[in-house]
């Protein structure tokens, strides 16, 4: 297993029951409407739907006091694995709270208690056809402008992004070709990074498919991964180390969302933005991109008397997330104005579509996104801008829903636009 | 457990399916209360069922329902404290995290607070405003009305006073079901700018000795005093876990004062309330400085540090740390500014400007970093006295747990947390011991040995059982018992709280 439930027993069992994961870092809390931070607990109300509800369970799973019930499968599968209540009980204590998460997932399909029938028909495609849409291979996108047969670096554009979102997929490669840089496409040879393997707690499944791309990758030549997707790029930066039991930094490739590209030419002046692109924006940090994506440190060690660990171990706190890069391009850009909603960054609210939600409980993945959506319009802006096709599939959609004068982007279109 | 099927159906008709469960993943998280691994979840029993009401009406026919089929009930909110684990079978949980509404009476200052509001929401709308509130030492992640019904206690309390002072109009289901307004809502039901009488003031019933706890029934919405604060309130910076907000620096300034002894100290602190000048006064215990700068480095980097300390800390050595904020003008900073330097000359101490921010105690408390290195925490004794008494209860308990260290663990023979309050006229004392998960109990053992002391010394006894020290203290246990009695004749509000009497 990856994520044994059985190595976070300490984490679980100390949890002092603070109810900090369920709050915006006070020092940052803004207003009384948006200072909440866990969708879940922020919808059910129970204690039981948020970090707390969930340690207390996975503790009582290890001991044996509890066994599954609708209500423990409805609460973890409800959960986005967002990771804000694991920042914010980080900010004080050193307790793993999102690996218990996401080892409690790990252990529900160990047992066959999840994942949930609309899971199960994603994998179901991803399995047969290497994406979560059942699309036959062959329809990826083959082509690009600017793409090449071999370079060093290889644009990865994910499912996504290569069936349904594809203006975002040819807006990258005009990016990546604007800033000088030659890529490569792998066309039918990609295959889905894992991610909704990995969501719901189907690792071994997931590793499948990273080796494909590993493999795959290693035949291009290419030392640089680019995504435009964030749960691409936290699965190729993050979960495939952890998979393979080795720190991020250990890897034969890096990995870079075009945002940091992007900023990195920027910053050496092979790119700029000269098109005024006259938009009030807010931006919306996808919690792969943010919060979530700092690098894995793969630790083994033991327990110790109080909270130590032997050796020495390295917490993710959230500190070393993709933040600036988003920003410093939609500050580069003529005419934009950027407009800061009250939970940003580490500290953003999620948009509802993580972990496995907008497959199976796609109202409460709406209610989540039209949360996020009523605080850019508090902001004052009409356009939300993201780096994540499903943050702007799932924002897109609630705005269509409800919010009509709210606008979804994603920033490489922005970007885009201000080179046309 | 599970309840009665008629009793369950009567709860669901009132708040709908989505707003009640008795599925046992749902109700475990509601199991051991608010204290971690703690001593007081000993002899929890998981909840029947949990439910979420929206309104006072739902919660007082939730109530009522409780009484006619003899169900014990626990309101919680925001959890973090004790005493609210279940103890018996059948128990309802009414959390009240969705009775969540805030309002702000700018002219009056003040602000009624349904359950569900934590003070960080209420503090962020009261910058807004220019005004301010508390921040409890327990966290800003602290229900407003829960915590100001029972002690409330911070740092602020010097300047903003005790949170039973701060209560005015307030609305109140009786144990049994019954809606009390209290204050001026008594006689104007929209009413809440007033927080006595008519008649005898119940806030003391409601209050008691430590709050209730739960035990008289549920308070659902609560007007709170709010208070001026400067026009520029401190903004937020940095990324978790450095956090922290910069001080307008014309308006506010953190001091530290390093006195050789803890008597130099406590006469100082009382130079500082005499002189009127601070908001937030207290001692800065060596452990809490080396919490701080162990702060996103890992509990390895604290216990390396704590363990090196051995040779640099003189439990003797106090460092009073005062927050100087000029509310009327920046003259007024500088005028206090001086005063407290002038206090620093007479008293012997070392003054030094801290750094113009402040990582915990305007908006947000990191009470819960005590649990950062790992074991359970727990305030073996905690002193609500004069300042001296405060002292002598703290060098007391620092000799009483010399002798059970280790296992508990190192604290170096600091004699605990005092910090002013009421602008001097009294003093809060936390006693805070930690220990290893196995050695829990030792922590008990000194929470008991702290009883003893307390009665021994004449001590002001907090959150201990009244039928212990009800004898020594004109017999107020009977008082209580009478009053539980009295408004929960069927004893289903939170028993045995709030003390242990009614189990027996």
């Amino acid at each position: 297993m990856v994520v044994p439930l059985e190595d976070y027993r300490y984490d679980a069992l100390s949890c002092p029951r603070c109810s900090n994961c369920k709050w915006v870092d006070h020092v940052y809390v803004r207003s009384h409407r948006f200072a909440k931070i866990c969708p879940i607990n922020a919808r059910y109300g129970f204690n039981a739907y948020s970090a707390h509800g969930m340690l207390d369970m996975a503790l009582a799973l290890l001991d044996g006091q509890l066994d599954y019930t609708p209500g423990l499968i409805d609460v973890v599968y409800k959960c986005t694995l967002c990771g804000a209540c694991d920042v914010r009980c980080k900010r004080n204590l050193d307790l793993e709270v999102l690996l218990v998460l996401e080892g409690l997932r790990e252990r529900c399909a160990q047992d066959e208690a999840g994942p949930l029938p609309q899971h199960k028909a994603v994998v179901e495609k991803v399995n047969e056809s290497h994406n979560r849409y059942g699309a036959p291979s062959q329809k990826r996108i083959q082509e690009l402008p600017g793409a090449e047969e071999n370079a060093d670096i290889l644009y990865f554009v994910g499912c996504n992004h290569s069936y349904v979102q594809k203006e975002t997929a040819r807006a990258t490669a005009r990016v990546l070709e604007a800033s000088g840089s030659k890529f490569a496409l792998l066309g039918a040879e990609e295959w889905c990074c894992g991610r909704p393997l990995i969501a719901t707690g189907q690792w071994e499944l997931a590793r499948k498919k990273m080796e494909h791309n590993l493999d795959t990758l290693a035949s291009y030549g290419a030392k640089t991964v680019v995504t435009s997707c964030a749960e691409c790029y936290k699965t190729w930066k993050v979960d495939y180390p952890r998979m393979l039991k080795r720190s991020t930094e250990d890897m034969d490739y890096r990995v870079l969302h075009i945002v940091e590209h992007a900023q990195q030419s920027l910053d050496a002046g092979t790119l700029s933005f000269k098109n005024p692109v006259q938009m009030k924006v807010t931006y919306h940090d996808p919690c792969h991109l943010g919060r979530l994506s700092e690098p894995w440190i793969h630790w083994v060690g033991e327990r110790k008397a109080f909270g130590r660990v032997e050796p020495a171990k390295t917490y993710r706190r959230g500190t070393y997330g993709v933040y600036d890069p988003p920003r410093q391009i939609l500050n580069s850009i003529p005419g934009i104005e950027l407009v800061e909603m009250e939970r940003v960054r580490e500290h953003s609210w999620c948009c509802g579509a993580g972990g496995g939600v907008m497959d199976a409980f796609k109202d409460f993945a709406l209610w989540t996104a039209d949360e996020r959506l009523q605080e850019a319009e508090s902001s004052g802006v009409e356009t939300v801008v993201t780096a994540c096709p499903f943050c702007c599939e799932n924002l897109g959609e609630a705005a269509r829903l409800a919010r009509d004068k709210i606008n979804v982007v994603h920033i490489a279109e922005l970007m885009l636009k201000a080179l046309s | 457990m599970s309840l009665h099927k008629e009793a369950y159906q009567a709860l669901e008709s009132i708040l709908g399916n989505e707003n009640i469960s008795e599925d046992p993943a749902i109700c475990e998280a509601d199991l051991k209360g608010g204290s971690g691994e703690f001593i007081f979840d000993a002899n929890a029993v998981r909840p029947a069922c949990v439910v979420l009401p929206k309104s006072t009406e739902e919660v007082r026919d939730v109530v009522k329902i409780a009484n006619r089929y003899r169900l014990p009930y626990i309101p919680v909110s925001t959890y973090y404290i004790g005493l609210c684990a279940p103890s018996l079978p059948d128990t309802i949980i009414i959390d009240l995290k969705r009775m969540d509404r805030l309002e702000i009476d700018e002219k009056n200052m003040y602000a009624i607070c349904e359950s569900g509001v934590c003070f960080s929401q209420l503090q962020a709308e009261a910058f807004k405003l220019g005004l301010q509130t508390m921040t409890p030492g327990c966290g800003s992640q602290a229900s407003v009305v829960a915590n100001t019904a029972v002690h409330g206690m911070g740092p602020f309390g010097y300047r903003l006073g005790s949170a039973y002072r701060r209560i005015l109009g307030t609305e109140w289901v009786l144990p049994d079901g019954e809606v009390l307004g209290l204050g001026s809502l008594s006689f104007s039901p929209e009413d809440y700018f007033w927080g006595e009488g008519p008649g005898p003031d119940l806030r003391g019933i409601l209050r008691g000795m430590t709050g209730p706890m739960g035990g008289l029934g549920v308070i659902t919405r609560m007007a709170v005093k709010l208070f001026p604060f400067v026009p520029e309130p401190p903004k937020p910076s940095g990324t978790s876990p450095y956090t922290r907000l910069n001080l307008p620096t014309n308006r506010m300034k953190w001091f530290h004062l390093t006195y050789a002894t803890p008597e130099q100290a406590v006469s100082a602190m009382y130079e500082m309330a005499r002189s009127e000048i601070g908001t937030m006064a207290m001692t800065v215990p060596p452990l809490f400085r080396y919490i701080a700068r162990a702060r996103g480095k890992g509990a390895n980097a604290f216990w390396e540090a704590w363990a090196k300390a051995k040779d640099k800390i003189d439990p003797r050595e106090t460092i009073v740390r005062i927050l100087l904020v000029g509310y009327t003008s920046d003259k007024q900073l500088a005028y206090e500014e001086a005063v407290l330097h002038d206090i620093a000359t007479e008293t012997g101490a070392t003054i030094a400007e801290a750094r113009p921010s402040d990582e915990s105690w305007i908006m947000s408390a990191d009470a819960i970093s005590v649990y950062f290195f790992g074991g359970v925490y727990m305030p073996a004794d905690v002193s609500l006295d004069s300042l001296n008494q405060g002292l002598k209860v703290g060098q007391s308990t620092a000799a009483l747990k010399k002798s059970r260290t280790p296992p508990l663990g190192e604290d170096y023979g600091y004699p605990g947390w005092l910090q002013l309050q009421e602008l001097g006229h009294s003093s809060y004392l936390e006693f805070l011991a930690f220990a290893g998960l196995e050695d829990v109990e030792q922590l008990a053992a000194l929470s008991q040995d702290c009883v003893q002391r307390d009665i021994d010394i004449g001590a002001y006894p907090v959150y201990q059982d009244p039928t212990v020290f009800g004898p020594k203290w004109q017999d107020y246990h009977h008082i209580i018992a009478e009053v539980k009695k009295t408004f929960d004749p069927n004893g289903v509000s939170n028993p045995p709280r709030p003390m242990k009497l009614m189990l027996e």
